[in-house]
């Protein structure tokens, strides 16, 4: 029984692409067959965040209209081989793809792969009609500032409205030390805000930017980032797996490693 | 210490209730003016038949479901 998923913001840079990504490699190695597919026409970016972007020789243009077959366009990883890319077009006008046209290649993804993941551009115009037009369940990503939480419920809205009702949140960036001294609103803030079901706490991880750079996510030594990444993935697939206190999970481990970084 | 506790700016609380205000309203597409303006409205109205504490009047949204909330005192009968 396969999954299509998509993930979306509605604002820019709250990272819709690195958890597309972590997101992606998580369930594969959980041994699930996963496609990720770049909707963002015009402006590719999961690629490089993949590290695949020398292997491109089709995009999802090419295969909505014809000019070649999916299985050619689909790009295995370096590293999983149970996880492909789909790479969106770099080139191509935006209106080149409809909300139909989407339904059937999610259709057609789903008899292939168990979780099917649609990293989303930001936004609501066609871009996001077409990403959420094929599926079943959205992850929101937000980060706990005004400017991604009024987008975020703007987006939620959007997607109710379109009869996609199992929505999860996913918070990112996570400063619990601004958390502790009152600058930064808390996970219960923003799930109390927006109102939807929570499905993972991302801190602020350096160790993110370090596995984006090589393009190879969950790779990092403990970070936990990752270690979040991985719980949302249990999660996904129907595991029940506890929330930390973001408050603990700084703790003793990071005061030891601040001890030895100086 | 003093320097703890002069850092604490508390500006989450702040961003938290400018949130929930705007997000009621966008969701009923009804602005913070418009918000303002209905309690004012509802003030007069019920100021024609009942004494109320004007001042103490406040009116909010609950979100699932949504259902607007008007707190009303009533001012006692003098005898």
């Amino acid at each position: 029984m396969s999954e299509v998923i998509v993930i979306t913001s509605g604002k820019g840079g709250v990272g819709k692409t690195t958890t597309a990504a972590n997101i992606g490699t998580g369930l594969a190695m959980l041994g699930k067959k996963v496609v990720v597919v770049d909707t963002d026409i015009g402006l590719r970016n999961l690629d490089v965040v993949l590290g695949l972007e020398n292997r491109i020789v089709y995009n999802l243009v090419d295969v909505i209209d014809g000019s070649c077959r999916l299985r050619q366009a689909l790009i295995r990883d370096k590293r999983h081989p149970e996880l492909f890319l789909l790479p969106s077009a770099q080139t191509k006008d935006k209106t080149a793809v409809s909300p139909e046209q989407m339904i059937k290649l999610t259709e057609d993804l789903r008899e292939e792969f168990d979780y099917v993941l649609l990293d989303c551009p930001a936004g609501i115009e066609q871009g996001f009609k077409n990403a959420i037009a094929g599926a079943d369940k959205a992850l929101v990503v937000t980060t706990p500032e005004v400017s991604a939480i009024r987008d975020a419920d703007r987006i939620i809205g959007l997607l109710e409205a379109n009869e996609i009702r199992d929505i999860h949140l996913i918070i990112n960036r996570l400063r619990p030390d601004m958390i502790a001294r009152g600058d930064m609103m808390s996970v219960e803030d923003v799930v109390e805000i927006l109102a939807v079901d929570l499905i993972g706490t991302i801190l602020d991880d350096e160790q993110i930017v370090v596995a984006t750079n090589q393009g190879e996510p969950m790779s990092g030594k403990n970070s936990q980032a990752e270690e979040e990444y991985r719980n949302i993935c249990r999660r996904l697939i129907g595991e029940e797996v506890p929330f930390q206190d973001i408050r603990q999970r700084k703790g003793v481990l990071g005061r030891i490693g601040k001890m030895f970084r100086k | 210490m003093k320097s703890l506790l002069r850092n604490k700016t508390r500006s989450a609380g702040y961003a938290r209730e400018r949130m929930k205000l705007l997000l009621t309203s966008e969701r009923i597409e009804c602005s913070p003016q418009m918000m303002k303006m209905l309690q004012n409205d509802l003030i007069h109205t019920v100021k024609k038949y009942i004494m109320i504490k004007e001042d103490q009047v406040t009116i909010n949204m609950s979100q699932e479901p949504p259902v607007l909330h008007a707190d009303i005192p009533v001012l006692k009968k003098k005898e």
